[in-house]
Protein backbone atom coordinates (compact mmCIF):
# COMPACT_ATOMS: atom_id res chain seq x y z
CA UNK A 1 0.00 0.00 0.00
CA UNK A 2 2.89 2.37 0.66
CA UNK A 3 5.30 1.46 -2.14
CA UNK A 4 8.14 2.12 0.29
CA UNK A 5 9.79 -0.76 2.18
CA UNK A 6 11.05 1.46 5.02
CA UNK A 7 7.64 3.03 5.66
CA UNK A 8 5.97 -0.36 5.38
CA UNK A 9 8.34 -1.72 8.01
CA UNK A 10 7.61 1.20 10.36
CA UNK A 11 3.86 0.69 9.95
CA UNK A 12 4.24 -3.04 10.46
CA UNK A 13 6.24 -2.59 13.67
CA UNK A 14 3.89 0.09 14.99
CA UNK A 15 0.91 -2.19 14.33
CA UNK A 16 2.57 -5.07 16.11
CA UNK A 17 3.46 -2.82 19.01
CA UNK A 18 -0.19 -1.75 19.32
CA UNK A 19 -1.28 -5.38 19.19
CA UNK A 20 1.25 -6.31 21.90
CA UNK A 21 0.08 -3.48 24.12
CA UNK A 22 -3.54 -4.56 23.76
CA UNK A 23 -2.61 -8.16 24.50
CA UNK A 24 -0.65 -7.02 27.56
CA UNK A 25 -3.68 -5.14 28.82
CA UNK A 26 -5.73 -8.32 28.33
CA UNK A 27 -7.86 -6.37 25.90
CA UNK A 28 -8.60 -8.92 23.21
CA UNK A 29 -10.03 -7.20 20.13
CA UNK A 30 -13.63 -8.07 19.44
CA UNK A 31 -13.05 -7.55 15.71
CA UNK A 32 -10.96 -10.44 14.39
CA UNK A 33 -9.77 -8.24 11.53
CA UNK A 34 -8.51 -5.64 13.96
CA UNK A 35 -4.87 -6.17 12.95
CA UNK A 36 -5.61 -5.59 9.26
CA UNK A 37 -7.77 -2.54 9.93
CA UNK A 38 -5.11 -1.13 12.22
CA UNK A 39 -2.39 -1.72 9.62
CA UNK A 40 -4.54 -0.16 6.91
CA UNK A 41 -5.29 2.89 9.05
CA UNK A 42 -1.60 3.38 9.79
CA UNK A 43 -0.76 3.00 6.08
CA UNK A 44 -3.29 5.69 5.22
CA UNK A 45 -1.83 7.96 7.90
CA UNK A 46 1.70 7.36 6.66
CA UNK A 47 0.80 7.97 3.04
CA UNK A 48 -0.89 11.28 3.88
CA UNK A 49 2.52 12.63 4.82
CA UNK A 50 4.15 11.64 1.57
CA UNK A 51 3.62 12.56 -2.07
CA UNK A 52 0.00 12.27 -3.14
CA UNK A 53 -1.09 10.69 -6.40
CA UNK A 54 -2.50 13.15 -8.86
CA UNK A 55 -6.23 12.98 -9.30
CA UNK A 56 -6.25 12.11 -13.00
CA UNK A 57 -8.31 9.70 -15.02
CA UNK A 58 -5.92 6.96 -15.99
CA UNK A 59 -6.40 5.35 -19.36
CA UNK A 60 -8.14 2.00 -19.37
CA UNK A 61 -7.83 -0.86 -21.81
CA UNK A 62 -9.46 -4.26 -22.15
CA UNK A 63 -7.54 -7.17 -20.67
CA UNK A 64 -5.25 -8.46 -23.33
CA UNK A 65 -4.51 -12.10 -24.15
CA UNK A 66 -0.85 -11.12 -23.78
CA UNK A 67 -1.36 -9.73 -20.25
CA UNK A 68 0.18 -12.79 -18.61
CA UNK A 69 3.35 -12.40 -20.67
CA UNK A 70 3.46 -8.71 -19.84
CA UNK A 71 3.05 -9.41 -16.12
CA UNK A 72 5.81 -12.00 -16.29
CA UNK A 73 8.16 -9.31 -17.51
CA UNK A 74 7.61 -6.73 -14.81
CA UNK A 75 9.19 -6.62 -11.41
CA UNK A 76 7.18 -7.18 -8.17
CA UNK A 77 8.41 -3.83 -6.88
CA UNK A 78 7.11 -2.08 -9.98
CA UNK A 79 3.68 -3.54 -9.36
CA UNK A 80 3.85 -2.58 -5.66
CA UNK A 81 4.64 1.02 -6.62
CA UNK A 82 1.84 1.05 -9.17
CA UNK A 83 -0.66 -0.18 -6.58
CA UNK A 84 0.57 2.32 -3.97
CA UNK A 85 -0.02 5.13 -6.44
CA UNK A 86 -3.70 4.25 -6.82
CA UNK A 87 -6.17 6.59 -5.09
CA UNK A 88 -8.04 5.46 -2.02
CA UNK A 89 -10.07 3.31 -1.64
CA UNK A 90 -8.90 1.62 -4.84
CA UNK A 91 -5.44 1.16 -3.37
CA UNK A 92 -6.80 -0.66 -0.30
CA UNK A 93 -9.07 -2.77 -2.48
CA UNK A 94 -6.18 -3.78 -4.75
CA UNK A 95 -3.76 -4.46 -1.90
CA UNK A 96 -6.23 -6.67 -0.03
CA UNK A 97 -7.67 -8.34 -3.13
CA UNK A 98 -4.31 -9.35 -4.57
CA UNK A 99 -3.00 -10.54 -1.22
CA UNK A 100 -5.40 -13.39 -1.99
CA UNK A 101 -5.82 -14.15 1.71
CA UNK A 102 -9.40 -13.09 2.28
CA UNK A 103 -12.83 -14.21 1.27
CA UNK A 104 -15.11 -11.74 -0.44
CA UNK A 105 -16.98 -10.87 2.76
CA UNK A 106 -13.81 -10.52 4.77
CA UNK A 107 -12.39 -8.19 2.18
CA UNK A 108 -15.52 -6.02 2.29
CA UNK A 109 -15.28 -5.82 6.07
CA UNK A 110 -11.62 -4.88 6.19
CA UNK A 111 -11.82 -2.39 3.33
CA UNK A 112 -15.14 -1.05 4.66
CA UNK A 113 -16.64 -1.24 1.19
CA UNK A 114 -19.76 -2.67 -0.41
CA UNK A 115 -19.86 -5.04 -3.35
CA UNK A 116 -21.30 -2.23 -5.46
CA UNK A 117 -18.22 -0.14 -4.67
CA UNK A 118 -15.61 -2.88 -4.79
CA UNK A 119 -16.69 -4.29 -8.18
CA UNK A 120 -16.14 -1.10 -10.21
CA UNK A 121 -12.90 -0.35 -8.30
CA UNK A 122 -11.39 -3.72 -9.21
CA UNK A 123 -12.74 -3.76 -12.73
CA UNK A 124 -11.37 -0.31 -13.40
CA UNK A 125 -8.03 -1.17 -11.76
CA UNK A 126 -7.58 -4.22 -14.00
CA UNK A 127 -8.15 -2.14 -17.11
CA UNK A 128 -5.84 0.63 -15.85
CA UNK A 129 -3.16 -1.93 -15.04
CA UNK A 130 -3.52 -3.37 -18.53
CA UNK A 131 -3.17 0.11 -20.00
CA UNK A 132 -0.05 0.69 -17.91
CA UNK A 133 1.37 -2.68 -19.00
CA UNK A 134 0.67 -1.78 -22.61
CA UNK A 135 2.51 1.48 -22.07
CA UNK A 136 5.64 0.08 -20.46
CA UNK A 137 5.60 -3.15 -22.49
CA UNK A 138 4.01 -2.44 -25.83
CA UNK A 139 2.39 -5.52 -27.29
CA UNK A 140 4.82 -5.88 -30.14
CA UNK A 141 7.71 -5.82 -27.60
CA UNK A 142 5.97 -8.20 -25.21
CA UNK A 143 5.31 -10.75 -27.87
CA UNK B 1 -16.79 -20.14 -25.60
CA UNK B 2 -20.01 -18.21 -25.92
CA UNK B 3 -20.50 -14.75 -24.46
CA UNK B 4 -22.59 -15.00 -21.31
CA UNK B 5 -25.26 -12.45 -20.47
CA UNK B 6 -25.03 -11.46 -16.83
CA UNK B 7 -27.23 -9.14 -14.84
CA UNK B 8 -25.72 -5.97 -13.43
CA UNK B 9 -25.59 -7.51 -9.98
CA UNK B 10 -23.90 -10.64 -11.32
CA UNK B 11 -21.39 -8.54 -13.23
CA UNK B 12 -20.52 -6.68 -10.02
CA UNK B 13 -20.02 -9.95 -8.18
CA UNK B 14 -17.92 -11.39 -11.00
CA UNK B 15 -15.66 -8.33 -10.92
CA UNK B 16 -15.07 -8.99 -7.20
CA UNK B 17 -14.59 -12.74 -7.59
CA UNK B 18 -11.41 -13.94 -5.87
CA UNK B 19 -8.95 -15.76 -8.08
CA UNK B 20 -9.33 -18.90 -5.99
CA UNK B 21 -12.75 -20.55 -5.82
CA UNK B 22 -12.29 -21.53 -2.16
CA UNK B 23 -12.23 -17.83 -1.22
CA UNK B 24 -15.79 -17.39 -2.45
CA UNK B 25 -18.03 -17.36 0.63
CA UNK B 26 -21.09 -15.81 -0.94
CA UNK B 27 -23.77 -17.93 -2.56
CA UNK B 28 -24.79 -15.23 -5.03
CA UNK B 29 -21.18 -14.76 -6.05
CA UNK B 30 -20.71 -18.50 -6.46
CA UNK B 31 -23.74 -18.62 -8.74
CA UNK B 32 -22.53 -15.63 -10.74
CA UNK B 33 -19.07 -17.12 -11.11
CA UNK B 34 -20.57 -20.43 -12.17
CA UNK B 35 -22.45 -18.66 -14.95
CA UNK B 36 -19.54 -16.45 -15.96
CA UNK B 37 -17.07 -19.34 -15.98
CA UNK B 38 -18.14 -20.12 -19.54
CA UNK B 39 -17.05 -16.72 -20.86
CA UNK B 40 -13.60 -15.83 -22.26
CA UNK B 41 -13.71 -12.51 -20.48
CA UNK B 42 -14.03 -14.09 -17.05
CA UNK B 43 -11.40 -16.75 -17.76
CA UNK B 44 -9.00 -13.97 -18.81
CA UNK B 45 -9.86 -11.98 -15.66
CA UNK B 46 -9.13 -14.96 -13.44
CA UNK B 47 -5.82 -15.67 -15.14
CA UNK B 48 -4.90 -12.01 -14.88
CA UNK B 49 -5.80 -11.90 -11.18
CA UNK B 50 -3.82 -15.05 -10.44
CA UNK B 51 -0.77 -13.65 -12.20
CA UNK B 52 -1.03 -10.31 -10.34
CA UNK B 53 -1.54 -12.13 -7.01
CA UNK B 54 1.56 -14.24 -7.70
CA UNK B 55 3.49 -11.08 -8.41
CA UNK B 56 2.22 -9.43 -5.21
CA UNK B 57 3.35 -12.47 -3.25
CA UNK B 58 6.75 -12.06 -4.85
CA UNK B 59 7.13 -8.57 -3.38
CA UNK B 60 10.28 -9.00 -1.27
CA UNK B 61 9.85 -8.74 2.50
CA UNK B 62 12.84 -7.17 4.25
CA UNK B 63 14.68 -9.75 6.39
CA UNK B 64 14.24 -7.68 9.57
CA UNK B 65 10.45 -7.82 9.02
CA UNK B 66 10.44 -11.42 7.85
CA UNK B 67 11.97 -12.65 11.10
CA UNK B 68 8.86 -11.53 12.94
CA UNK B 69 6.87 -14.13 11.05
CA UNK B 70 9.28 -16.94 11.87
CA UNK B 71 8.60 -16.62 15.58
CA UNK B 72 5.52 -18.54 16.67
CA UNK B 73 5.37 -16.67 19.98
CA UNK B 74 5.12 -13.27 18.34
CA UNK B 75 2.71 -12.12 20.99
CA UNK B 76 2.82 -14.05 24.23
CA UNK B 77 -0.53 -15.40 25.31
CA UNK B 78 -1.83 -13.54 28.34
CA UNK B 79 -1.14 -15.40 31.56
CA UNK B 80 -3.97 -17.44 32.98
CA UNK B 81 -4.97 -16.11 36.37
CA UNK B 82 -7.78 -16.86 38.78
CA UNK B 83 -8.77 -13.20 38.66
CA UNK B 84 -9.18 -13.29 34.88
CA UNK B 85 -11.00 -16.61 34.99
CA UNK B 86 -13.37 -15.32 37.67
CA UNK B 87 -14.38 -12.44 35.40
CA UNK B 88 -15.31 -14.76 32.57
CA UNK B 89 -19.14 -14.74 32.28
CA UNK B 90 -19.19 -18.45 31.49
CA UNK B 91 -17.20 -19.24 34.62
CA UNK B 92 -19.44 -16.95 36.68
CA UNK B 93 -22.55 -18.68 35.30
CA UNK B 94 -21.16 -22.15 35.99
CA UNK B 95 -20.09 -21.04 39.47
CA UNK B 96 -23.56 -19.71 40.32
CA UNK B 97 -25.16 -22.89 38.96
CA UNK B 98 -22.80 -25.05 41.08
CA UNK B 99 -23.59 -22.96 44.18
CA UNK B 100 -27.33 -23.34 43.62
CA UNK B 101 -27.00 -27.11 43.07
CA UNK B 102 -24.77 -27.41 46.14
CA UNK B 103 -27.30 -25.36 48.15
CA UNK B 104 -30.15 -27.62 47.11
CA UNK B 105 -28.11 -30.70 48.03
CA UNK B 106 -27.19 -29.23 51.42
CA UNK B 107 -30.82 -28.35 52.17
CA UNK B 108 -31.90 -31.84 51.12
CA UNK B 109 -29.15 -33.37 53.25
CA UNK B 110 -30.05 -31.30 56.30
CA UNK B 111 -33.74 -32.07 55.84
CA UNK B 112 -33.07 -35.79 55.76
CA UNK B 113 -30.25 -35.80 58.31
CA UNK B 114 -32.58 -36.96 61.08
CA UNK B 115 -34.67 -39.24 58.91
CA UNK B 116 -35.64 -42.63 60.29
CA UNK B 117 -37.73 -45.52 58.98
CA UNK B 118 -41.28 -44.20 58.79
CA UNK B 119 -40.36 -40.50 58.76
CA UNK B 120 -41.92 -39.99 55.31
CA UNK B 121 -45.19 -41.53 56.58
CA UNK B 122 -45.01 -39.33 59.67
CA UNK B 123 -44.60 -36.22 57.49
CA UNK B 124 -47.53 -37.31 55.40
CA UNK B 125 -49.68 -37.59 58.54
CA UNK B 126 -48.56 -34.13 59.70
CA UNK B 127 -50.12 -32.86 56.46
CA UNK B 128 -53.28 -34.77 57.41
CA UNK B 129 -53.16 -33.14 60.86
CA UNK B 130 -52.85 -29.72 59.23
CA UNK B 131 -55.94 -30.26 57.09
CA UNK B 132 -58.10 -32.11 59.65
CA UNK B 133 -61.12 -30.61 61.35
CA UNK B 134 -62.48 -31.97 64.62
CA UNK B 135 -65.90 -32.59 63.05
CA UNK B 136 -64.36 -35.33 60.91
CA UNK B 137 -63.59 -37.40 64.01
CA UNK B 138 -66.01 -39.53 66.00
CA UNK B 139 -66.51 -37.74 69.33
CA UNK B 140 -64.95 -39.79 72.14
CA UNK B 141 -64.30 -38.33 75.56
CA UNK B 142 -61.94 -40.54 77.52
CA UNK B 143 -58.26 -40.97 78.35
CA UNK B 144 -56.09 -41.36 75.28
CA UNK B 145 -54.58 -44.51 76.80
CA UNK B 146 -57.98 -46.18 76.84
CA UNK B 147 -58.41 -45.99 73.08
CA UNK B 148 -55.98 -48.89 72.48
CA UNK B 149 -58.71 -51.31 73.47
CA UNK B 150 -61.21 -49.56 71.22
CA UNK B 151 -58.87 -49.83 68.22
CA UNK B 152 -58.26 -53.49 68.95
CA UNK B 153 -61.87 -54.44 69.62
CA UNK B 154 -63.49 -52.36 66.90
CA UNK B 155 -60.85 -52.23 64.19
CA UNK B 156 -58.66 -55.22 65.04
CA UNK B 157 -55.61 -52.95 65.29
CA UNK B 158 -53.12 -54.62 67.58
CA UNK B 159 -50.61 -52.56 69.60
CA UNK B 160 -52.23 -49.24 68.61
CA UNK B 161 -51.48 -47.99 72.11
CA UNK B 162 -50.82 -44.38 73.17
CA UNK B 163 -47.53 -44.38 75.16
CA UNK B 164 -47.53 -43.35 78.84
CA UNK B 165 -46.45 -39.70 78.51
CA UNK B 166 -49.64 -38.99 76.53
CA UNK B 167 -51.92 -41.74 77.84
CA UNK B 168 -53.75 -39.54 80.36
CA UNK B 169 -54.70 -36.73 78.01
CA UNK B 170 -58.44 -36.22 77.51
CA UNK B 171 -59.60 -36.96 73.99
CA UNK B 172 -62.07 -34.99 71.87
CA UNK B 173 -62.47 -37.60 69.15
CA UNK B 174 -60.80 -40.25 67.10
CA UNK B 175 -61.05 -42.04 63.79
CA UNK B 176 -59.40 -44.86 61.87
CA UNK B 177 -58.71 -44.31 58.19
CA UNK B 178 -56.72 -45.76 55.36
CA UNK B 179 -54.01 -43.56 54.01
CA UNK B 180 -52.33 -44.29 50.66
CA UNK B 181 -48.88 -43.75 52.08
CA UNK B 182 -49.16 -44.37 55.81
CA UNK B 183 -51.51 -47.37 55.62
CA UNK B 184 -54.22 -47.96 58.22
CA UNK B 185 -53.84 -45.10 60.66
CA UNK B 186 -55.61 -44.06 63.85
CA UNK B 187 -56.02 -40.34 64.56
CA UNK B 188 -56.80 -39.00 68.03
CA UNK B 189 -57.61 -35.41 68.89
CA UNK B 190 -56.89 -34.35 72.49
CA UNK B 191 -57.78 -31.27 74.46
CA UNK B 192 -54.19 -30.58 75.55
CA UNK B 193 -52.95 -27.77 73.28
CA UNK B 194 -55.17 -29.25 70.54
CA UNK B 195 -52.55 -31.90 69.91
CA UNK B 196 -53.25 -34.79 67.60
CA UNK B 197 -51.93 -38.33 67.99
CA UNK B 198 -51.39 -40.76 65.15
CA UNK B 199 -50.81 -44.47 65.31
CA UNK B 200 -49.77 -46.18 62.10
CA UNK B 201 -47.87 -49.25 60.96
CA UNK B 202 -44.06 -49.10 60.93
CA UNK B 203 -42.14 -49.16 57.69
CA UNK B 204 -40.63 -52.58 57.23
CA UNK B 205 -37.25 -53.19 55.70
CA UNK B 206 -37.99 -54.60 52.20
CA UNK B 207 -35.03 -57.01 52.48
CA UNK B 208 -35.46 -58.38 56.00
CA UNK B 209 -39.17 -57.68 56.47
CA UNK B 210 -38.47 -56.36 59.96
CA UNK B 211 -39.18 -52.98 61.52
CA UNK B 212 -36.84 -52.42 64.48
CA UNK B 213 -38.55 -50.52 67.29
CA UNK B 214 -37.05 -47.43 68.89
CA UNK B 215 -37.95 -46.15 72.33
CA UNK B 216 -36.39 -42.72 71.95
CA UNK B 217 -38.32 -39.80 70.47
CA UNK B 218 -37.56 -38.76 66.95
CA UNK B 219 -38.81 -35.60 65.31
CA UNK B 220 -40.33 -34.60 62.02
CA UNK B 221 -41.59 -31.24 60.77
CA UNK B 222 -43.97 -30.38 57.98
CA UNK B 223 -46.14 -27.39 57.07
CA UNK B 224 -45.59 -25.66 60.42
CA UNK B 225 -46.37 -28.78 62.41
CA UNK B 226 -43.96 -30.79 64.54
CA UNK B 227 -44.22 -34.43 65.44
CA UNK B 228 -42.50 -36.59 68.08
CA UNK B 229 -42.37 -40.20 66.95
CA UNK B 230 -41.74 -43.44 68.81
CA UNK B 231 -42.06 -47.04 67.63
CA UNK B 232 -43.22 -49.96 69.77
CA UNK B 233 -44.30 -53.43 68.59
CA UNK B 234 -44.13 -52.46 64.97
CA UNK B 235 -46.50 -49.51 65.40
CA UNK B 236 -45.44 -45.89 65.20
CA UNK B 237 -46.95 -43.33 67.57
CA UNK B 238 -46.72 -39.66 66.70
CA UNK B 239 -47.73 -36.74 68.86
CA UNK B 240 -48.32 -33.82 66.52
CA UNK B 241 -48.55 -30.16 67.50
CA UNK B 242 -48.77 -26.97 65.51
CA UNK B 243 -45.55 -25.05 66.00
CA UNK B 244 -42.01 -25.72 67.02
CA UNK B 245 -40.84 -29.10 68.28
CA UNK B 246 -39.85 -27.44 71.57
CA UNK B 247 -43.56 -27.32 72.42
CA UNK B 248 -43.51 -31.12 72.70
CA UNK B 249 -40.42 -31.27 74.90
CA UNK B 250 -42.22 -30.94 78.24
CA UNK B 251 -44.32 -34.03 77.47
CA UNK B 252 -41.48 -36.32 76.51
CA UNK B 253 -39.59 -38.39 79.02
CA UNK B 254 -36.35 -38.45 77.09
CA UNK B 255 -36.34 -35.68 74.51
CA UNK B 256 -33.68 -36.33 71.90
CA UNK B 257 -32.63 -34.33 68.84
Amino acid sequence: MLGDAQKAREVFEATLRAATERAGESEAPVDRFWLYREARGRCLEASEQSLQAEDVDLPEEELSPTALDQLAQIDADQLAIWISAAPEPQRTALALFYLDEFTHRELLKIAELKTAELGPLLSSARRQLQAWLNTILPVEDAS
Amino acid sequence: MKPVRLSQRERLLVHCAPARAERIDDRAMRAAVFRAAKSDEFVRQQQFDRAVAALVHAVPIPPETAHWFSSEALIARPKWTWKRAAKNPAVVAVGIACLVIAGVFIIQFIEHLHDFPGSSRARRLLSVANSSRSVLLDPVRTDAGALGDLFFMKHNLEHYEVPPPFAEFQTLGCRVFDDEEAGRAAQIWVTEKRMQFFLFPAERDPKTGTAPDFADWRFVEQEGWSGAVQQQHGVLFMAAIRGDRQLLAPYLNTPKE
